[in-house]
């Protein structure tokens, strides 16, 4: 009875595991730029007592959290502190997100609406009166600048010119491309496909792709990041049965997928979860196992700086991309320290936010500015957007940076073996 | 993933031995389940600082080497030496400190005790012999509203040895701010302000007004979290003799060691698995294949060799349930105290807890056991080894630390 007592006693989050030792508090980017949020303790285990007894004890300064998980990280005990803070923004905050809330929040639809505009909706975006408008009318930092909007979504580009060939090849991935590679970047995604071409891997789609979410849980959205979440997962167990693995080019859409679902949106998720891998993490197995082989380009050279995405360190998967990286022979690696980059996905864009955004960054563009690198690599598109804009440097994900040293007709030939 | 060595756990000790193997050539991996209890570190490193009789030590090597059998320092080929090497990482590592294997200085506790120990950080106060106190009159200079720098006790502590003491405090605009949060005005959020809002001349010129007259000023240590320029910069500036005092957790001296020996670790190549957990071990025989960890599911991390540095209780590295003492993450042997519970603990708390001397199980090189067979290739190191009470002996940096360099060296012969 006791023994029974003892291990099945485990609370939501692992709360009770909290010891109080504080060092979460120490790995706290928000804390450490304003003193107005509370801190992960307070507001998460510490809090959590408070509004079990009573919601007014809800605080609204919570949405000053990132979830960037690195108390989470950080915690010797594995208390899921961000996961407490989220859950109680979604159980008691009476917060309505605002128009700018919703068009931040809704990747989706405003890369929808934007990209047959592109050509006029990237400068016009660009101009100072604009900004000024989105400044002071949405209020959407006039600092920021909105990614340029492709004219041709990657999708569109996909069905076109690399559906057709993708039957060729007798192992198949299915490719969750995420908003950001539609929309923004299709390049990423174009990428993706020569890098699996390359290795004897045909690349499709899934029937249905939906944003992940991650920009809805933030800004108070949650009951449509659940029907958002449903889509996707059922689309999966759809390329899953037919034998595919997901693949994703983004650390925030795959931690979001498999971990956000089941913990903040009480999606099921435990069929498909383990099937949902970053492509570098795929690349990594297939080397480590000997069933595929990069080869690469002599006149390759290149100095990296590697910058630990939040939501990778969370997945404790850095050391997959890393590793892979570190396979270039005429790669200079360099580790950057993890810290946050501070953008956090749409959090930095907001104006009451943009200064602590940067603050929250800064050590991390210190380190770039020394280090100088040639690149910044990073698996997480919102980092390169805060990086390439506070730095200058230019920051590729690292499958772009396979895709750009490989040397395409020596790696068909090793893996045609 | 393939690597040379890997270790289990990201304290001190596995630190030590990572950093170690890395100088020496080897593709190094380390995971660790979360942050260590060097962020309760009081910013000096001891050796051993009570014999068995509860005797305070004035040299610890001669009183090493009286110690009982079961010591790990008994596994450890030459104490002296490798305490030199100790001393060598920390250094390379950007961590200066001042002190002698054969030789205790005594530190101030957060709590104001007088305690023996082996390498002091840099400004830390520590004084050469508790018996003869070197200062007369002492300020005690807090940050006004800093809850974590206990001033009755630590001035309790100063005039119980003859020291006059008396307390003060100031605070900047930039460090009231920090109340609007009320729990949130920490150490380490007050190094933080310190240092984004360079108000290091500005503090040097509030404990000036105060200083005049007293041979000592003695400050929270809440500065220098990634170095110690900061907290260098600010002594230089005032100009009375003045030291720090670590405060009560997180201790910023304690989150520097950490900082630094973790950046070390990755310049010299090092690989750092954060925030995961290994929870199974494949063994062949009586070898040690590879490990698994929680995150890194359909991944093995394999290696030649394995050191378990994952720590006591406290750190989790050693689990109690209500009928035995296991060690989670392996499985290997524990040195365990029976199956009667009563036995592990004394009612009176002020007693040397029986718990505190489990441990897991090692033969004469530090390898441990499993099922009673001896695993060639895995080490153990750290507070995960028993045989001793560390707070008794205040000994748990230099177990931590040597053992890990034993352990090493054992692996690279």
């Amino acid at each position: 009875m006791a023994t029974e007592t003892q291990t099945q006693n485990v609370s939501v989050n692992n709360f009770e595991q909290c010891l109080k030792c504080s060092i979460c508090t120490v790995y706290c980017p928000v804390s450490a730029v304003t003193p107005l949020y509370p801190g992960p303790k307070q507001a998460g285990p510490d809090g959590e007592r408070y509004r079990l007894k009573d919601k007014v004890f809800f605080d609204e300064s919570l949405k000053m959290c990132l979830n960037c998980k690195r108390c989470e990280v950080a915690c010797p005990n594995d208390v899921h502190i961000g996961d407490i803070i989220q859950a109680a923004r979604i159980k008691y905050s009476t917060h309505k997100p605002s128009l700018r809330d919703m068009m931040l929040a809704n990747t989706d639809l405003v890369g929808t609406m934007a990209s047959p505009f592109a050509p006029i909706a990237n400068p016009v975006l660009k101009l100072k009166p604009m900004k000024a408008v989105l400044h002071s009318v949405m209020g959407i930092d006039k600092h920021r600048t909105f990614p340029d909007y492709s004219n041709r979504k990657f999708e569109s580009w996909f069905k076109k010119e690399a559906a057709p060939n993708q039957d060729q090849y007798s192992k198949h991935v299915s490719y969750f491309h995420g908003c950001y590679v539609n929309y923004n970047y299709p390049q990423l995604g174009k990428d993706m496909v020569k890098v699996m071409n390359a290795v004897g891997y045909g690349v499709h789609l899934l029937e249905k792709e939906k944003c992940c979410g991650v920009a809805l849980i933030a800004n108070g959205m949650s009951k449509q990041a659940k029907r958002q979440g449903e889509v996707n997962m059922s689309s999966m167990r759809k390329a899953i049965v037919e034998g595919h693995v997901v693949l994703t080019s983004s650390s925030t859409c795959t931690f979001t997928m498999r971990d956000e679902y089941d913990h903040l949106l009480g999606i099921d998720n435990h069929d498909v979860r383990d099937s949902i891998s970053l492509a570098t993490r795929f690349l990594f197995q297939l080397i480590e196992k000997g069933e595929i082989k990069l080869e690469f380009r002599k006149d390759f050279h290149k100095r990296v700086a590697y910058h630990s995405a939040c939501h990778m360190e969370r997945m404790g998967w850095v050391p997959y991309s890393t590793r892979l990286l570190r396979m270039i022979p005429g790669l200079e690696f360099v580790m950057l320290e993890s810290q946050c980059c501070g953008i956090s996905g749409t959090y930095g864009f907001k104006k009451e936010n943009y200064e602590r955004s940067q603050a929250i960054g800064k050590g991390l563009f210190d380190q770039i500015n020394d280090v100088a690198p040639d690149c910044v690599a990073t698996d997480c598109e919102t980092c390169k957007w805060q990086i390439e804009m506070s730095t200058g440097v230019p920051v590729m994900n690292p499958i772009s940076i396979i895709a750009e040293a490989l040397d395409v007709e020596a790696t068909i030939i090793s893996n045609k073996k | 993933m393939k690597f040379d060595v890997i270790i289990i756990g990201g304290g001190l000790s596995g630190l030590t031995a990572g950093i170690a193997l890395a100088e020496a050539g080897k593709d190094v991996a380390l995971v660790s389940a979360g942050q260590s209890t060097l962020h309760f570190g009081g910013g000096s490193l001891d050796l051993l600082g009570y014999d068995e009789q509860g005797n305070e030590v004035k040299n610890p090597l001669d009183a090493i080497s009286n110690l009982n059998g079961n010591h790990p320092y008994k596994k450890i080929e030459d104490v002296s030496r490798l305490a030199g090497v100790a001393k060598k990482v920390l250094e390379r590592a950007g961590i200066a400190t001042a002190g002698e294997a054969n030789h205790n200085h005594w530190r101030v506790s957060p709590i104001g005790a007088l305690l023996p120990t082996w390498l002091s950080l840099e400004g830390m106060a520590t004084v050469e012999d508790a018996g003869t106190m070197p200062w007369k009159r002492v300020a005690l200079v807090n940050v006004v509203n800093f809850l974590d720098f206990p001033t009755k006790f630590l001035a309790a502590g100063l005039r119980n040895r003859g020291v006059e003491v008396d307390v003060k405090a100031f605070t900047l605009p930039e460090l009231e701010q920090l109340r609007k949060s009320p729990t949130e005005m920490r150490s380490t959020n007050i190094a933080k302000v310190i240092e984004t809002n360079n108000l290091i001349a500005k503090i040097a010129n509030e404990v000036n007004d105060i200083a005049g007259g007293y041979d000592m000023v003695l400050l929270p240590a809440v500065l220098g979290i990634g170095s110690s320029e900061t907290s260098r910069h600010l002594l230089k500036a005032i100009k009375v003799p003045a030291n720090y005092v670590a405060t009560l957790p997180p201790s910023v001296p304690g989150v520097r060691m950490q900082t630094l020996l973790r950046k070390r670790f990755t310049a010299l190549g090092g690989t750092f698995f954060t925030g995961d957990q290994v929870i199974e071990g494949n063994f062949e025989g009586d070898t040690l294949k590879g490990v698994k960890t929680a995150k890194l599911d359909g991944t093995t991390l394999e290696a030649d060799n394995f050191v378990l540095a994952t720590g006591s209780f406290m750190s989790r590295g050693l689990v109690a349930d209500y009928n035995h003492v296991y060690e989670p993450a392996l499985g290997v042997d524990v040195e365990d105290l029976g199956l009667d519970r009563n036995t592990w603990s004394k009612i009176d708390v002020t007693e040397s807890q029986p718990y505190m001397e489990m441990g897991v199980k090692t033969d004469s090189c530090l390898r441990c056991q499993r099922a009673g067979n001896t695993i060639a290739n895995l080490y153990a190191a750290g507070s995960i080894l028993g045989g001793h009470n560390s707070i008794k002996r205040l000994d748990s940096a230099g177990v931590d630390m040597l053992t890990a360099l034993q352990a090493v060296n054992n692996i690279l012969k």
